[in-house]
């Protein structure tokens, strides 16, 4: 039999010729961070708190400021999450895939890198209330394959830095596709997942993305065709998003929360996640109702 | 070279290595992975000018430290997250859950858990990160003696808890 260290090397779970962490040239997001290590040098203290938020964004860092001292409160309420209209009509995924299908047909607007989105997301620290911390993100990339990122939270701008020309060609980094099943391999990537996505991680997934990609028509109907396919996400009725503007609702209940995507009726693009709490949790002060995290993507 | 410019090299020589190193300890959990990889570096980073001529065990030193402080950040996190049953990572869906089944992997898993965390540090060191022993010293900050009496005791009941396993399981090699 082989010596305990020989069996203990053959049950090494991550190796430097492994198809993750494998050694190799760096990533776009290892490129990133030692840009950002070697060209910025701010010097603000950071704490790291973790945003459930984070568990499905990406991008989204867990490091939130710390708020400015024992007497400060979140400059914003906590927001309520979206109430469906009454006796509003749903409509059925499969509705708004044909719609977006049909809207693509000129192909306009166009896929665009970068991203515009607006989250709002319950952040917890072991010896506070949980807080909501709202942030703004800004990311545009210009011709060069430089790109700017601009984060503004609870009104403060927090980053505005444009860092130099750089490429990945792993999702969500790389461009995606417009056809259903590049879109579907594509976001199963994202989430380095091996097997076919459920739900709420194709839901994840799509987050991932458009906090990365700003989609275009050809984009949000494939995506809307997946959406459609996709098990126990069901029409609820129509909504007025947290910026005012009108969608149709897609709830998916699991376990302790609830999912609701929000679409452009007129378009079939993703407007918006929502994650709610459906049971009280005392221990962690959060009570059914009270939203995890909530992001809206502009153009 | 300069500091900055040796800091650049060891970045990306070590990069991967130093995010398997976290993985393994993490049983891959891809984000949290991902954030105590830079913290690392953001570490090293402000500590550049101590940065060794061989920095490899000593950012596994200092990515050692980093995930002490995130293990406990998380841990109330994952509670959460665990209850409300809606995170894959409270289901396990890691991307490697040890070798193929009908490798050893698994047992030999179960056998480094059933181990302190560090015998389990220095077996992990040894076999995973493939150093020798003066390398393992400078990770644990102890002397290169120390580091091999404490290899060579783990390496003892590592071998005894795969016995008692395979006398329980039958599992075969």
């Amino acid at each position: 039999m082989a010596d305990e260290l020989e069996l203990l090397r053959s049950a090494n779970p991550f190796t430097g010729d492994g198809p993750r962490y494998g050694d190799g040239p760096l990533d776009h997001r290892a490129e990133r961070g030692l840009n950002r290590l070697l060209h910025e040098r701010r010097s603000r203290r950071r704490r790291l708190l973790w945003s459930l938020a984070a568990a499905t964004a990406v991008a989204a860092t867990v490091l939130t400021l710390v708020l400015s001292g024992p007497s400060s409160t979140p400059a914003v309420a906590a927001p309520r999450a979206l109430v469906v209209q009454a006796h509003s009509t749903p409509v059925s995924l499969k509705q708004l895939a044909a719609l977006a299908a049909a809207v693509a047909v000129d192909g306009t607007p166009a896929l665009r890198r970068g991203t515009h989105v607006q989250s709002w997301s319950l952040g917890m620290s072991d010896d506070k209330p949980p807080v909501t911390v709202p942030e703004e993100r800004i990311v545009r990339w210009n011709a060069d394959d430089s790109h700017t990122e601009r984060d503004v939270e609870n009104g403060h701008v927090l980053k505005d830095t444009t860092y130099p020309p750089s490429w990945s060609d792993v999702p969500p980094d790389a461009r995606p596709p417009h056809d259903v099943a590049g879109l579907r391999a594509y976001l199963q990537e994202t989430t380095y997942s091996k097997t076919p996505l459920t739900t709420p991680e194709l839901l994840s997934a799509v987050g991932e993305l458009l906090d990365h990609w700003t989609l275009g028509a050809r984009e949000s109907a494939a995506l809307a065709r997946l959406l459609a396919g996709a098990d126990g996400l069901r029409p609820v009725g129509e909504v007025t998003d947290r910026l005012g503007r009108h969608g149709q609702a897609y709830v998916y209940r699991q376990s302790g929360s609830r999912l609701m995507l929000i679409m452009d009726p007129a378009t079939g693009a993703v407007l918006g996640l929502e994650t709610t709490f459906t049971k009280d949790q005392p221990e962690y002060g959060v009570k059914a109702g009270d939203v995890m995290d909530y992001s809206a993507w502009t153009r | 070279m300069s500091d900055d410019e040796n800091f650049a090299a060891a970045y990306r020589e070590h990069y991967w290595a130093v995010s398997r190193y976290v993985a393994r300890r993490l049983d891959g959990r891809s984000s949290e992975v991902e954030e105590v990889v830079a913290e690392v570096f953001t570490v090293a980073w402000r500590r550049r000018a101590d940065l060794p001529s061989t920095p490899l065990p000593w950012l596994y030193g200092v990515a050692r430290n980093c995930l002490a402080n995130a293990v406990r950040g998380y841990g109330r996190r994952r509670r959460l997250v665990d209850r409300l049953g809606n995170d894959d990572r409270a289901h396990g869906r890691q991307v490697v859950a040890g070798p193929d089944a009908d490798a050893p992997g698994g047992w030999v898993h179960e056998a480094l858990a059933r181990l302190s965390p560090a015998d389990q540090e220095v077996l992990r060191l040894t076999a995973w990160e493939e150093l020798g022993v003066d390398e393992v010293a400078v990770v644990l900050g102890c002397g290169s003696r120390a580091a091999a009496m404490r290899l060579h005791r783990a390496r003892r009941r590592l071998r005894a808890e795969i016995d008692r396993l395979m006398v329980l399981g039958g599992a075969g090699c």
